[in-house]
């Protein structure tokens, strides 16, 4: 039974490559998309911590972007 | 009205729908390979190479629909100058290369051992090579270019002159002769696969959509944490 | 919103893409023999200038009862419902290879009517199916 399954009745090599090939090709991109994205809020963080702490205060109460972006970023870390 | 285009409510929603997307999808996953790999029946001729199908047609439409849409996006684009629809355009493309790639591969290891060759010039597969030239020119004119008006304008051509290509791919195969076979999902909704292979096939589809729909989502949001960063004084 | 200038680029566009289908069109049609992966029997029928020296591939069916194996050559003949070509082919055939099945073989014509093969691909149809079912449309055939 499970032979048969990995087997795929001698298809087995073409139909799990293929299948390989794709859940590879999606998880690289996935992954690179994923880590851009943490550059991008790591950055963001890095800026609110240079300003002031009245202007941080300031950007933090009117863009609710702004918050999120720091609490993703304080939880990834 | 307003408020829909408001930034930060867009940001929100798109956080939410990452969300939403990344709770069912390894469920879904899971349902969809279920099926396609041990409760789908075998074909009477192919056998159990037939399962390739199940990554083979999804990644090929997918590739097709993302040329399409990077370039009725580029129609508009050049007609209207809309500036927004270029980042959506570029976000595309690497997508709709992959897949047409993934489509290229998965179908060369599916011709072997139906067709006995890795590998055939004939019009189907020659004219998907060709879209993954226009995907990788388009791609290319964005890296190149360093004016970004420019590189606008020339990947917006290479994207409409690419268009034609697409109606060539989809009849290519009622053309001319071609060792590809012809379409089983006709336009008007006939099809010739039996629905315990058609429901895999869906699901795969299904699958694959929302894996581009979350990677879309998460390049939209970075796209806006770079913009609030550029004025983020100005918040 | 439709300004002079929408209007113009508009009209440019459309008749960059009118050019584009026209030539495109006159391309392929011009180039229509080397698109064509393989030539079915009535072609080479009807054809009057054959290069007998040249590989060219030819595609059908593999007539019903028509194959016949004897050591290692496999003699079949391929129909295109029309006409007929005698192939002869020595060596190994994919599994779809059957009677009743699509053809391409690749190879030399010997004359109009018979085709010496050194590559043979099989083609399958548009149709998927499990195998019970198959069994069962024969039996009702039948």
């Amino acid at each position: 039974m499970i032979q048969n399954f990995i087997s795929m009745n001698g298809y087995g090599l073409f139909v799990w490559l293929s299948f390989a090939i794709t859940f590879l090709a999606c998880a690289t991109i996935y992954y690179k998309t994923y880590k851009t994205l943490k550059k991008y809020e790591k950055d963001f963080a890095k800026e609110l911590e240079q300003l002031s702490a009245s202007e941080r205060k300031l950007v933090l109460e009117k863009s609710k972007v702004a918050s999120q972006v720091l609490a993703s970023y304080n939880k990834s870390i | 009205m307003f408020d829909l285009i408001n930034p930060s409510r867009i940001f929100h929603w798109i956080e939410k729908l990452i969300n939403f997307i990344n709770s069912i999808f390894f469920i879904l996953l899971i349902i969809a390979l279920t099926f396609a790999l041990i409760l789908s029946p075998p074909d009477y001729l192919q056998g159990d190479s037939v399962r390739i199908m199940y990554v083979h047609v999804p990644s090929a439409w997918i590739g097709l629909a993302s040329f399409t849409s990077i370039a009725l996006l580029s129609i508009l684009n050049f007609i209207f100058k809309i500036k927004n629809l270029n980042l959506i355009t570029k976000s595309i493309a690497p997508l709709g290369l992959m897949f047409t790639c993934l489509a290229i591969v998965t179908g060369s290891l599916w011709g072997q051992p139906t067709w006995g060759t890795w590998w055939a010039w004939d019009a189907r597969i020659t004219s998907m090579v060709v879209l993954s030239i226009f995907y990788i020119l388009f791609i290319l004119a964005h890296k190149l270019i360093e004016q970004e008006d420019k590189a606008n304008k020339v990947s917006n051509i290479i994207a409409i002159i690419g268009l034609v290509n697409i109606p060539v791919i989809k009849y290519s195969v009622d053309w001319w002769n071609t060792l590809h076979q012809p379409s089983s999902i006709k336009l008007d909704g006939t099809s010739s696969i039996h629905p315990s292979m058609l429901l895999p096939l869906m699901l795969m589809l299904l699958v694959l959509l929302l894996y581009c729909a979350l990677i879309l989502l998460m390049k939209y949001k970075t796209e806006i944490i770079r913009i609030k960063k550029k004025n983020i004084k100005r918040i | 919103m439709l300004t002079k200038k929408v209007k113009k680029r508009a009209s440019f566009l459309s008749l960059l893409l009118i050019f584009l289908i026209i030539a495109v069109f006159f391309i392929l049609k011009s180039l229509t023999s080397n698109i064509l992966y393989f030539k079915s029997p009535t072609d080479i029928q009807l054809s009057q200038d054959i290069i007998f020296s040249k590989k060219i591939r030819v595609g059908g069916m593999v007539k019903k009862n028509s194959i016949n194996i004897n050591n290692k050559e496999i003699k079949f003949i391929i129909t295109d419902l029309k006409h007929e070509l005698a192939v002869s082919y020595s060596g190994t055939v994919p599994n779809l290879f059957s009677e009743g099945k699509g053809v391409v073989a690749e190879g030399k014509l010997q004359d109009k009517n018979f085709f010496i093969a050194d590559r043979i691909l099989a083609k399958h149809d548009e149709k998927y199916m499990p195998p019970e079912l198959k069994d069962l449309m024969k039996k009702n055939v039948k």
